[in-house]
């Protein structure tokens, strides 16, 4: 899990299938350093779709975003993975 | 064993290992549901008999592992330590054994017996592994039994491993982890140091461990023991242990030398006793042409351009439409006039609402065309991709990774994309990413740019487009160039970890569903711009007289029409920009009402011939030369989103002034650039 980290410190982003590459271990294995680190604390996962996430200017106060233009639409940017980064300290 | 001479089973795994269903199974309807004392966690609490014995099974709460960073971890501790259990049952999900069995390895330096139970091992018989259970228990020392909670006959091996783990009080062998844990320094000098009976239940090899990672309810009682006992010698030997495995670089180093010889600890366990048919891990080939360092960009932009040109065709019947809406306008101008209606509101109807929807309607062809691309894009997984190539791209930027999101929504909506710096917990690259993030074309530049693009340019449209996107990333490099000294320090980037979703087929019906939606919202908010300054453009184009020349509007035009004519723009194009400051669908309202032929308000005189032209369409061509087309398309483009984006980014930065330096920013930067793209215009056309 260290070199995970390490590897992480130059600042490229990888995907887990590259992670298993560049260590010479399995995709399942990094998934699970992975779920690990994120529940150690040590890495965070960023929320998927970050508009939705939280209020914006136009819908700021009322209870739903829906059919709010500033606001992602609930129905979209769902398949877009899953991004962690690095905990700040 | 309770004081009512019933056995006590608790139940310990991971969320999702089938804890529940298993508990359901087992008790029936002889449940109890309440709180833990003190804590929001449900109890659950039920009653079976089996071969005459009486037992009481506890569901501790579902979590991943035995620190202390959660009540449920406490909560669960606490229960074991107490020693209310006689037995645990530990369970983990056999089809992913390599991360699931985290749990027992926590466990392991617990004295407590149990036993663990393989669940779901039918989903693991699917995949084509071989579980040797025999293998396991052997090594385990405890008994083992694989399970699937729905088939019946699994629960006579269950109630056997039960008998066999309470009669026989096996306890998990710690040897092999143990060896492994002794690589770490700090671990044995704790363990040689640790007063006996600290924590009933709960071995020096646990409790060490535990003190490695940290673990502030163990550190602490340690720390009490050692206190009171009056040993200074050995309290100071601990903290000089502690302190080895705290560093300041790696805050978390305990942890993590611990929890890799876990790992190793199962990968161990699982080596001769699960065969697994071999795994293809390569990548798919569209996946490694996308994550590939050289090709990766080429591959993205050509998809994206494809998407954009493939967008224009469901747009075409829209146009048609539109088109067809503005046609109506001579005959129903005729009809109102024959039927004796006032001419100014005749002019109403015909210059400012029928116009404005035939525009209106083209428009939104070009919506639904991006939505539907887009969309699917997303839905069977390349969005993902796309921005995972972009990702590495930020740093060039001086942004974090975190960026590439905030951008892609801005595609949709600025406001959307400033809403969504709100994960990047750096100031300085936020409002960056903002600034750069306007330079996006937002959905409504999507309506209204590919339409006068095609109005003008024809075939040539997808071209334009392809311009303003090469013009959007020079635009983004050169304004992080300018602003990025002033926000982002140059400091150490941290990568990103990224887990692709895998491809699939789109959900048509779904799809639609989503941008027929998005497409109705987008004509229902751009109607109400679009007519609003049609209307208000109607009024100032009015004059007593009827001659457009004593119209306020035209004396004002008139007045700044040297200046305007610097960038290339007539003032009537120059209005319809000023316009889209508002809203970028404004400028669609401004043209519409300017370039509409006779009536009341007679533009005839200005434009002479062509204003007796009875398409809008054909009006702008024959008004307004290419240079100035491509000079306003470009304006209007790269202007400021619209004033809900001004305030979106005031909102998010905070700061009065950067946002009035990136909108005075961007209403210079756009009149630049329409000047340069007229002069480049001259000479082509």
């Amino acid at each position: 899990m260290e070199e995970i980290l390490a590897l992480l410190k130059d600042g490229r982003s990888r995907s887990v299938e590259m992670l298993a590459k560049e260590l010479g271990t399995s995709p399942e294995d990094i998934r699970r350093k992975i779920e690990f680190l994120e529940q150690a604390g040590i890495i965070r996962r960023l929320a998927e779709t970050p508009a939705a996430a939280s209020p914006c200017a136009a819908c700021h106060g009322s209870s739903s975003c829906a059919g709010c233009p500033g606001c992602c639409p609930a129905e979209g940017l769902k398949n877009m993975g899953t991004r962690w980064v690095v905990q700040e300290a | 064993m309770s004081e009512k001479n019933e056995t006590v089973i608790a139940l310990l795994g991971q969320p999702n290992s089938g804890k529940s269903t298993l508990f359901n199974a087992l008790t029936g309807l002889k449940q109890h549901v309440g709180n833990w004392p003190g804590k929001t966690v449900e109890k659950r609490e039920g009653y079976f008999e089996h071969g005459g014995q009486k037992y009481k099974v506890v569901d501790l709460p579902g979590s991943y592992s035995l620190s202390a960073s959660s009540d449920e971890e406490i909560i669960t501790r606490d229960y074991i330590a107490g020693g209310l259990a006689d037995v645990v049952c530990i369970l983990a999900d056999s089809s992913q054994l390599e991360r699931s069995l985290y749990m027992l390895a926590d466990y392991v330096g617990i004295n407590v017996p149990c036993f663990l139970l393989l669940n779901m091992c039918d989903v693991a018989e699917e995949q084509g592994q071989k579980i040797a259970i025999a293998a396991l228990e052997e090594k385990l020392a405890i008994p083992a039994v694989l399970f699937s909670a729905p088939e019946a006959k699994n629960y006579g091996a269950f109630y056997g491993a039960l008998a066999r783990a309470v009669s026989e009080k096996k306890r998990l062998d710690a040897s092999a982890l143990d060896k492994k844990y002794s690589e770490i320094a700090a671990y044995g000098k704790i363990k040689a140091l640790l007063p006996a009976d600290l924590m009933p239940g709960f071995s020096p090899v646990w409790l060490a461990a535990k003190a490695v990672e940290g673990d502030g309810p163990v550190c602490a009682k340690i720390r009490a023991a050692l206190a009171a006992a009056g040993e200074e010698e050995t309290r100071q030997a601990f903290e000089a242990a502690m302190a080895s495995v705290s560093g300041t670089t790696a805050e978390h180093r305990g942890v993590l030398l611990t929890g890799a010889r876990k790992f190793a600890w199962i990968d161990d366990l699982l080596r001769d006793t699960v065969t697994k048919p071999a795994q293809e891990h390569a990548l798919s080939k569209s996946d490694r042409l996308f994550t590939h360092r050289i090709w990766g960009k080429p591959a993205v932009i050509i998809t994206v351009l494809l998407g954009l040109i493939a967008s224009f065709i469901p747009a075409l019947p829209f146009m048609a439409l539109g088109m067809g809406l503005g046609a109506l306008n001579a005959p129903v101008r005729e009809l109102l006039t024959g039927a004796g209606c006032p001419l100014l509101l005749t002019s109403l109807i015909s210059d400012v609402f029928i116009r404005s929807l035939g525009f209106i309607v083209q428009m939104l062809g070009f919506v639904f065309g991006v939505t539907l691309v887009f969309g699917l894009l997303e839905e069977i997984g390349i969005m993902a991709r796309i921005s995972y190539v972009f990702d590495n791209t930020m740093s060039k930027l001086g942004l974090q990774g975190k960026s590439v999101m905030p951008f892609l929504v801005s595609f949709g909506c600025t406001m959307g994309g400033a809403a969504g710096t709100r994960v990047i917990d750096n100031w300085g690259q936020k409002v960056l990413t903002i600034a750069l993030a306007w330079a996006v074309p937002c959905g409504a530049t999507w309506a209204v740019v590919p339409m006068l693009a095609t109005v003008w340019f024809g075939a040539g449209a997808p071209l334009v487009i392809a311009a303003i996107l090469a013009i959007m990333i020079l635009h983004m490099w050169l304004t992080s160039k300018i602003f990025g000294r002033l926000l982002v320090k140059p400091a150490d980037r941290q990568g990103m970890i990224m887990e692709l979703p895998p491809y699939h087929k789109p959900k048509w019906a779904a799809l639609f569903r989503y941008v027929l939606g998005r497409t109705k919202d987008t004509f229902f908010r751009v109607l109400r711009v679009v007519l609003l300054v049609a209307f208000l453009f109607w009024l100032l184009s009015f004059s007593a007289s009827g001659r457009i020349e004593d119209s306020l509007l035209y004396i004002v035009g008139t007045a700044i029409e040297p200046f305007t004519k610097l960038f290339g723009l007539s003032w009537q194009t120059f209005m319809a920009f000023v316009a889209s400051s508002i809203g970028k669908e404004g400028a669609i309202g401004v043209l519409s009402t300017i370039f509409s032929g006779s009536g009341a308000v007679n533009f005839g005189t200005v434009m002479g011939e062509t204003a007796n032209a009875a398409n809008l369409n054909e009006l702008l061509l024959a008004s307004v030369g290419k240079p100035e087309a491509l000079a306003f398309i470009l304006a209007v483009t790269f202007n400021m989103p619209c004033i809900v984006a001004l305030a979106a980014t005031y909102q998010e930065t905070h700061s009065a002034k950067w946002t009035a330096i990136i909108a005075a920013y961007y209403t210079v930067g756009a009149l630049i650039l329409a000047c340069i793209a007229y002069h480049i215009g001259l000479l082509l056309w």
